[in-house]
C-alpha cells in the first residue's frame, strides 16, 4: 500500500476541495478540512502500528520518478527517526484547525488552504529521501507560513516579523542549495541512500557541513541566528506558533540528524565544539532572557530557543542516549510548547493582551484553565513524570559520557528553566486577580478543553511510558551512530 | 529564363523561410488593409486598430504553426546566411509564442486608449520578422541587418503615444542609446572583419577554431569581439549598460513594455548565444571574463536597485536586469548544461514576465482611466482581487526562486550548471542576490496584503484574452514543478545538438 503517498497527496487533494467550495460556506470548508486533517492523522498513526521496529532500512519506501535523466527522483520512506514527526505533524494540523474554529473570521477558506498545503510540505520534509528535493520541501514551508503569520497575525508589527522570518531562513538555505549541487557533482546523485555511503574529502565535509549549518541553525534556532524567532512567534496566530513551535524547529535538528551527522561524520566530529558552545550559550542565554520579557508569547518562543539548545547539545553528542534523548525532547517539546501557545491564545482570545502585567489571579476565574496550563508548565521545566524529562535526563545521560563539563553547564538549564517556568505560573494564575484589566472571564469552553486533553494525555503518556517511542527509533539511531563510527 | 535560373539557385531556401516569408506577406497586405479602408471616407473613417490587432495575432499562429512543421530541422540557406537548426526552432516557437502573448495582452490596451494606431500591430509584426531572422541569421551582416529593422520598429513602437510627453521621451531616449550601441555593434563586426575577412559565423569559428592553443596576441581581434558583445550587452540591458532601459520601459506605452520586456531578449540572447558559444567558442577564456563582470554588475544593480523603486514599471525593468544577469551566469559556463539552463530560464522566465505584464495591464479602474503605476496602487489588491493578487503573489514568489514553483526549477538548474564548471564565486553571488532580491518581490506582496493604501482603488474585471493568458501562465508557474522532464529533455537535446 503506498502510504506515504497517500499521506502526503491527501491533504492536497482536500485543499483542491476546498478550494472549488465559495468561500462563504464557512462551515461546511471548516468541516471538510478537520475531518481530512483527522483522517491523515489516523493513517499516520497507523504507520505508527504497522511499524516494523527491528530494522534500521527505510519502510515503506517508494518511488516515484522527477528527473530521472538527472538522477534525482522523489524517493520517499521513514525509519524510526522520521516516523514520530510525521505522527506528530498529523496531530497537530487538525489542531490547529480547531483552534482557529471560532476566532479566525476573515479568510476562512485561505486559512484552511494554508494548513493543508503546508501539512503536505512538512511531511514531505520528513518523509524525502532524496536531498534535492527535500530543500525544496524544507524551503517551501515558507510560502504558507508567511502568509499564516502575515495575513492572521494580530498586530502591524506582524509584517516585520513575517519578513524576518522569510529572509533568514532563506539566507541559511540558499547555501545549503549550493552544498546540495555540490554533492550532486560528486556523487552524480542526491539519493540519500546512495549518499550514505559515498565519502567525501575532509575538506569538503568540512565546507559542506557548514553550509548545512548555515541552514539548519537558523531553523533550530540557534542562538545568534534565533532574532527572527521571538518576532514570528509573538506575531504569528496561535496556529501559527503551534506550527512554528511544533513542527518548523524541529526541521532544522532533523535536518542535523538527518543529514549532517550521517553524511559528514568527521565534520560533525570536527564542530562538535561549535555546536556545544552555541548550545550552552543558547541555554543560559534564552533561558535568562526569558525572565526579563514581559510578553506571553515571548516568553514561550525563548524558552523553545533554550530546549532546542539541549536538542543539539544530544545530537551531537554522538552516542545513543544522546541521540534518542534529542529526538524524544524534539516530539515532546512539539506537544509541551504546542500546548502553551495554545494556552496563551486562550487567554489572548478572551482578552484580547499577552502583556504579563495585565494578568494575575486567574485561578479564581479559569480553574480548569490553570490546571492545563499548569500541566504543560511543568512539562515545561521537565518535571519527572512528564515527557520533557525523560529527554532532558537522557541528553544528559548521552553528553555526560562525552564532555562532563558540557554537561554540568547544560543542567543549569533545567534550573533556569524551573526558574522561568514557575515564576511565570505564578504570576498569571496565582496571587490577586485584577480585575480592572480582567473583567470578564469565562473557564476553558468544551472545544479548547478537548483540545488540550490529547496534550496532556501525550505528555504524561511519554512521561512515564516513553518505552513505545524509544523502541521504534532504536535502531535506526544506532545505525546513524555507528555509521558514522563515532563509537571507537 | 533568368527567373528560373534563380529559383534553381535557391531550390529550397525559400521553403526554409516560409514562416518569416508568410509572416512579410501579411504584414504587407494588413498594411494595405489598414491604409486603403482607414482612409476611407465612404465607410466614415473607421478605426481599424482592434481588427487588425486581431489579424496579426492570427497571423503569428499561422506563422508558429509553419514553424513547427518546418519541412527542415537542420539546414544553412541563401549561400550560409541564414541558419535553421534545434536552437533556431526552439527561440522561433519561443518569439512567436511570446509576440502573440504581448499582442493578447494589449488588446484591451488597444481599445480603450484612444489611440488610433492600427501600425502598432504592423510594427509588432515586422519586429517579429527581424527577430525570427535574427535568430536564423548566421551572418554578421544578416544579423546587423536584421537587428536594425528590430529596432527600428521599435523607436517608433516606444513613441507610439505621441500625445505623451514620456512616450516621447523614451523614444529618443531609446533611439539615441540604441543607435549608439549599434554603431558599437557594427565597429566591432567590422574589426573582426577586417582581422579575419570573414563575415560567416561558421567561417570564423573554423578561423579561430585552436586558436587558444598557439597563444597568438590577436588583440584587434579581442577588441572587435568585445565591442560586439557590449553592443549586444546594451541591447540586452545587462549592467553597466543598463542605464537607458529604466527610462524607456517606464516612458513607453505599458502595452508596449509589455512588449519589450518580454520578445526581443529571446532574439538577442539567441543570436548572442550562437556567437560566443558558436563562432567564438575558442576565445572562451576572453569572453567569459566579460560575462562574468556583466553578470555579477546586472545581479548587483537587478537586486538593489529595484528596491528603492517606486514605480512599478521602474520595478520590474530592475527585476529583468536582475534576471539577465542569471542568463549571464548560464552563458559564461560555456557547457552543454550552461546552454540548456540559459534556455530553461529563458522560456520559463517568459512564462513569468508575460504573467506579470498581464496582470500589470489588467488594473485598470472601470471607467478605464486610471492605470496601475506606483507599486502603492496595489494596495488591498488581496481583499478587492483575491484571484488576482494571488496569482501575483505565485508569480512574485517564482521569480524570486522559492520551492517549489518554476522560478526555483530555472534557478537551481542555473546554479547547477555554474557548480559545474567550477564558477563557485558567481553561483555564490546569484544565490545571495537571489535572496535579496526576494526582498522587493515580498514588498509587493506586502503592499497587495498587508497595507493600508492612502487611496482604495478597485480595477474592473480583466477581459477574456488577459484571463487565459492568466491562467495559462499560472499554471505552469504552480504545477511545473511536478512534471518537469519533459521540457529539461528538450533543452537539453537543443543544447546538446547545438554544442555537443
Amino acid at each position: 500500500m503506498p502510504f506515504l503517498s497517500f499521506l502526503l497527496l491527501f491533504p492536497l487533494v482536500g485543499a483542491l476541495i476546498i478550494a472549488c467550495i465559495p468561500s462563504w460556506k464557512v462551515r461546511a470548508i471548516k468541516i471538510i478540512a478537520l475531518c481530512i486533517s483527522l483522517i491523515n492523522f489516523v493513517v499516520a498513526s497507523g504507520l505508527w502500528i504497522v511499524f516494523d521496529n527491528s530494522t534500521a532500512k527505510f519502510q515503506f519506501v517508494e518511488h516515484i520518478g522527477w528527473l530521472p535523466f538527472f538522477n534525482m527522483n522523489a524517493y520517499i520512506g521513514i525509519d524510526g527517526i522520521s516516523l514520530f514527526f510525521i505522527v506528530l505533524t498529523t496531530f497537530l494540523v487538525p489542531v490547529c484547525l480547531l483552534v482557529g474554529w471560532v476566532n479566525i473570521s476573515k479568510h476562512v477558506k485561505e486559512y484552511c488552504l494554508a494548513f493543508l498545503i503546508l501539512e503536505t510540505c512538512m511531511l514531505a520534509v520528513f518523509c524525502m529521501l532524496d536531498l534535492l528535493l527535500f530543500y525544496v520541501f524544507f524551503e517551501s514551508v515558507l510560502l504558507p507560513m508567511f502568509l499564516i503569520i502575515g495575513v492572521w497575525g494580530s498586530r502591524a508589527r506582524k509584517i516585520r516579523a513575517a519578513y524576518q522570518f522569510f529572509l533568514y531562513t532563506l539566507v541559511g538555505s540558499v547555501l545549503m542549495l549550493l552544498a546540495i549541487l555540490l554533492i550532486y557533482f560528486q556523487v552524480g546523485t542526491t539519493d540519500l541512500q546512495v549518499l550514505l555511503v559515498s565519502e567525501f574529502s575532509e575538506r569538503r565535509q568540512l565546507l559542506l557541513w557548514l553550509a548545512f549549518f548555515a541552514s539548519f541553525a537558523v531553523k533550530v534556532p540557534m542562538v545568534p541566528l534565533h532574532i527572527w524567532l521571538p518576532e514570528a512567534h509573538v506575531e504569528a496566530p496561535t496556529a501559527g506558533s503551534v506550527i512554528l513551535a511544533g513542527i518548523l524547529l524541529k526541521l532544522g535538528t532533523y535536518g542535523f540528524l538527518r543529514f549532517s551527522i550521517p553524511l559528514f561524520p568527521e565534520a560533525s566530529l570536527y564542530f562538535t565544539p561549535l555546536i556545544y558552545t552555541m548550545s550552552i550559550i543558547g541555554i543560559v542565554y534564552a533561558s535568562l532572557t526569558t525572565l526579563r520579557q514581559i510578553d506571553l508569547k515571548k516568553i514561550i518562543a525563548y524558552s523553545s530557543v533554550a530546549h532546542m539548545g539541549f536538542v543539539t547539545i544530544g545530537l551531537f553528542s554522538l552516542n545513543v542516549q544522546g541521540v534518542e534523548g534529542a529526538i524524544l525532547l524534539m516530539l515532546s517539546h512539539g506537544f509541551v510548547a504546542s500546548a502553551l501557545f495554545l494556552c496563551v491564545g486562550t487567554l489572548y482570545d478572551r482578552t484580547h493582551t499577552r502583556l504579563i502585567q495585565y494578568y494575575g489571579g486567574l485561578v479564581h476565574i479559569m480553574p480548569l484553565f490553570s490546571f492545563f496550563f499548569l500541566v504543560f508548565t511543568m512539562g515545561n521545566l521537565s518535571l519527572p513524570g512528564t515527557s520533557s524529562f525523560v529527554g532532558e535526563f537522557l541528553i544528559l545521560v548521552g553528553t555526560f559520557q562525552t564532555n562532563t563539563w558540557i554537561a554540568t553547564l547544560a543542567a543549569t538549564g533545567m534550573i533556569l528553566g524551573g526558574a522561568y517556568s514557575i515564576w511565570l505560573y505564578n504570576r498569571v494564575v496565582f496571587g490577586n486577580l485584577k480585575p480592572l484589566y480582567i473583567s470578564m472571564g469565562s473557564d476553558v469552553n468544551r472545544r479548547e478543553f478537548w483540545i488540550f486533553v490529547p496534550f496532556v494525555l501525550a505528555i504524561l503518556w511519554m512521561g512515564f511510558y516513553p518505552q513505545v517511542f524509544l523502541d521504534p527509533m532504536h535502531v535506526s539511531v544506532s545505525n546513524v551512530i555507528q555509521h558514522g563510527a563515532y563509537i571507537s | 529564363m533568368m527567373g528560373l535560373h534563380f529559383i534553381h539557385l535557391f531550390e529550397n531556401d525559400f521553403y526554409a523561410l516560409f514562416p518569416e516569408l508568410f509572416l512579410t506577406c501579411t504584414t504587407m497586405l494588413l498594411l494595405m488593409f489598414g491604409v486603403v479602408w482607414s482612409t476611407s471616407k465612404a465607410e466614415g473613417y473607421p478605426i481599424l486598430t482592434h481588427t487588425i490587432a486581431w489579424l496579426s495575432v492570427w497571423s503569428l499562429v499561422c506563422a508558429f504553426g509553419l514553424t513547427i512543421h518546418s519541412p527542415f530541422s537542420v539546414m544553412v540557406s541563401f549561400y550560409n546566411t541564414f541558419v535553421i537548426d534545434e536552437l533556431t526552432f526552439l527561440l522561433k516557437a519561443m518569439v512567436l509564442c511570446s509576440a502573440t502573448a504581448a499582442m493578447l495582452m494589449s488588446m484591451e490596451y488597444l481599445k480603450t486608449s484612444m489611440l488610433n494606431i492600427f501600425e502598432y500591430s504592423i510594427l509588432v509584426l515586422l519586429s517579429t520578422i527581424s527577430m525570427l531572422l535574427l535568430i536564423s541569421s548566421y551572418d554578421f551582416i544578416s544579423m546587423y541587418l536584421a537587428i536594425e529593422m528590430q529596432s527600428l520598429c521599435f523607436y517608433v513602437l516606444a513613441a507610439s503615444k505621441r500625445h505623451s510627453e514620456f512616450s516621447t521621451e523614451a523614444g529618443l531616449k531609446y533611439f539615441l542609446l540604441g543607435a549608439f550601441s549599434s554603431g558599437v555593434l557594427l565597429f566591432g563586426c567590422s574589426l573582426v572583419y577586417g582581422y579575419t575577412g570573414l563575415t560567416n559565423f561558421e567561417d570564423i569559428a573554423k578561423c579561430l577554431a585552436g586558436s587558444a592553443l598557439f597563444q597568438t596576441h590577436h588583440s584587434f581581434l579581442h577588441l572587435g569581439m568585445g565591442l560586439i558583445m557590449i553592443g549586444f550587452l546594451f541591447k540586452l540591458t545587462a549592467a553597466p549598460f543598463h542605464f537607458w532601459a529604466p527610462d524607456v520601459y517606464e516612458g513607453s506605452p505599458t502595452s508596449v513594455t509589455a512588449f519589450f520586456a518580454i520578445t526581443p531578449k529571446i532574439a538577442l540572447l539567441g543570436v548572442f548565444l550562437r556567437l560566443l558559444l558558436g563562432s567564438f567558442y575558442d576565445l572562451l577564456f576572453a569572453w567569459q571574463y566579460v560575462l562574468f563582470f556583466c553578470s555579477i554588475c546586472s545581479l548587483f544593480i537587478g537586486a538593489f536597485g529595484a528596491m528603492a523603486q517606486k514605480k512599478i514599471k521602474r520595478l520590474l525593468v530592475y527585476s529583468s536586469i536582475g534576471h539577465v544577469g542569471y542568463l549571464l551566469i548560464g552563458i559564461c559556463c560555456g557547457t552543454v548544461e550552461g546552454l540548456q539552463a540559459v534556455l530553461l530560464y529563458l522560456i520559463l522566465y517568459i512564462f513569468m514576465t508575460v504573467n506579470v505584464f498581464t496582470i500589470v495591464l489588467s488594473c485598470i479602474d472601470h471607467s478605464k482611466t486610471f492605470r496601475l503605476k506606483y507599486i502603492q496602487d496595489l494596495g488591498l489588491l488581496g481583499q478587492t482581487h483575491p484571484v488576482l493578487a494571488l496569482t501575483f503573489s505565485c508569480t512574485l514568489f517564482s521569480m524570486a526562486g522559492i520551492p517549489p514553483l518554476a522560478g526555483f526549477c530555472s534557478k537551481f538548474y542555473l546554479f547547477f550548471a555554474a557548480m559545474g564548471s567550477s564558477l563557485y564565486g558567481l553561483a555564490l553571488f546569484g544565490v545571495l542576490s537571489s535572496v535579496v532580491s526576494c526582498f522587493y518581490y515580498i514588498r509587493l506582496i506586502k503592499i497587495m496584503y498587508f497595507e493600508q493604501p492612502s487611496q482604495l482603488v478597485t480595477y474592473g474585471a480583466i477581459d477574456h484574452e488577459k484571463a487565459i493568458l492568466l491562467g495559462i501562465t499560472t499554471t505552469v508557474i504552480v504545477f511545473f514543478f511536478l512534471c518537469p522532464h519533459s521540457l529539461f529533455l528538450w533543452t537539453y537535446k537543443v543544447a546538446y545538438m547545438f554544442l555537443g
